[in-house]
């Protein structure tokens, strides 16, 4: 049973459950409006509105999920910050989890927290740029499937959405340009500053990212992630471009703003980087999204490099997904703790004279792989 | 239309977000709270300035590259069933890109502007 059809079936339940009870109202009362009763409830069981409902539980699924990962994420992160640089990290509220609830006490904390438009700003990009940022992370989610039967699918099929690689990818590439709006309509020079600079490690690892991305789909030969990842039954692409799974790797780390790249919000630097003027719920949810963006990049690592789903039979897919989708984390988290931050000429140098190179190799390491016939 | 949906989930969650934190936060505004912060200090000048775009070389070769991805996307797709001269070809263009974008960096690193 795939996530579509167990979806279907609790909506087809709900929806015959409140007809019933509909058109016994419709017999009770037949002189309010006549066919009225009839009309609705054929519409709330007609396929169209079932379908669409459908898609609606599977889209909260998928969302409610990724949430709860996130909280998660900023769990493990600060713990294992804390472990790193000896302190504890979050223990009180929630004490018996581990500090686990710190995440939802500040989440509310945020929540309640004045908002200020400063003056000098351009209101429309400083209230829209949040708006592009979040969902855009969240739409970069869409098109990954947990498991093979556990991602969004539109018919009964199950099969996920048809070039789904790239309609991550692109989504996951809008943030810098929402840094550049959130940057320039704060009227501030911080965050000027660090939407620059944004800019700026956008033109150094997108390409190299995108290269080793062709690679892996050129080993596949198709866009969609049930394709990537069926391909990798017997061997993870990680073994055969070890070269291309560290540099999508360290362009990973660029794209997810964590430490080594994070140029754009440097805090010894710039106060906050672009999210200088951002307070209250803003910072929240920017804050809450680059965790997210860190969730859907080892996401991305995990489908594309590592195998995905696949695993012994033991533990279930989207299980199997998960345990690798946090191992990446944790070693972007580790990685993230114990580098010193680049320099924004040194992002451009790494990014064209030492990564972009070796994505070519890469590329072509995957052309002689693909033309000798071995996948 | 997984994705209509999903995109619509995306863009009211942020939204409601914002908007129903209107409901719970304070708002108690001073025209003080409301200046660009700089630490303090009174900021002196916009910063919707002209902005010293240092890096320019680098966008000029992001831009011929980007493009450059994009067919190399659609060649990795169809790869298995191309000719070897198509496969050749590609290479070649790849290899003809990378000497521009070598000569490009050697221009950076004489004039850095």
């Amino acid at each position: 049973m795939n996530l579509y059809e167990f979806c279907y079936g609790i909506i087809h339940w709900l929806v015959d459950l409140v007809n019933n009870l509909w058109y016994w109202l419709g017999d009770v009362l037949p002189w309010v409006f006549g066919d009225f009763f009839d009309a609705v409830g054929d519409f709330a069981a007609s396929d169209s509105n079932i379908a669409f409902f459908t898609i609606l539980t599977e889209v909260l699924i998928i969302v409610i999920i990724a949430l709860i990962n996130v909280l998660n994420f900023i769990w493990l992160d600060r713990k294992f910050m804390g472990r790193m640089f000896d302190f504890y990290g979050p223990y009180y509220v929630g004490y018996r989890i581990g500090g686990w609830l710190q995440n939802l006490a500040d989440g509310i904390k945020l929540f309640v927290k004045e908002i200020i438009t400063p003056a000098k700003a351009d209101r429309v990009g400083f209230l829209l740029a949040p708006v592009i940022f979040i969902s855009s992370s969240f739409l970069a989610l869409a098109t990954i499937p947990l498991g093979r039967d556990f991602g969004i699918a539109t018919n009964e099929s199950g099969a996920g959405v048809p070039a789904g690689v790239l309609v991550a990818f692109a989504m996951f590439a809008i943030a810098p340009f929402s840094i550049l709006i959130a940057g320039w309509s704060s009227n501030n020079k911080y965050t000027l500053i660090g939407g620059m600079r944004s800019a700026a490690q956008m033109m150094s690892y997108e390409i190299p990212m995108l290269l080793t991305v062709a690679s892996v789909l050129l080993l596949a030969g198709s866009f969609s992630f049930s394709g990537v990842v069926d391909a990798q039954h017997d061997l993870w692409f990680a073994i055969p471009l070890f070269l291309g799974f560290i540099v999508f790797m360290v362009c990973l780390m660029a794209e997810v703003e964590i430490q080594p790249f994070d140029l754009p919000e440097a805090e010894a630097e710039l106060v906050e980087g672009w999210t200088t003027e951002y307070c209250g719920m803003r910072f929240g949810l920017f804050m809450m999204t680059s965790y997210l963006r860190g969730y859907i990049g080892g996401a991305l690592a995990t489908a594309l490099f590592l195998g995905g789903w696949h695993g012994p039979e033991l533990i279930p897919d989207p299980i199997w997904f998960l345990i690798k989708a946090y191992t990446v984390f944790v070693i972007v988290e580790w990685t993230r703790w114990s580098l010193p931050r680049v320099r924004v000429d040194q992002i451009l140098d790494i990014g064209w004279k030492r990564l972009m190179p070796l994505a070519v190799l890469n590329l072509f390491i995957a052309v002689a792989f693909k033309t000798m016939g071995w996948f | 239309m997984g994705v209509a949906v999903f995109a619509i989930i995306a863009l009211l969650f942020p939204t409601l977000a914002f908007f129903l934190s209107r409901y719970f936060r304070t708002d108690k505004h001073d025209p003080r709270g409301e200046t660009t912060y700089e630490c303090g200090e009174v900021p002196i000048g916009d910063a919707q300035i002209q902005f010293h775009f240092q890096y320019y070389m680098y966008a000029i070769m992001f831009v011929a590259f980007d493009l450059v991805t994009v067919f190399v996307l659609l060649w990795a797709l169809v790869f298995a069933d191309l000719s070897e001269l198509a496969k050749l070809f590609m290479v070649m263009f790849i290899g003809v890109l990378l000497v521009g974008v070598t000569y490009a960096l050697k221009k950076e690193e004489i004039i850095w502007i």
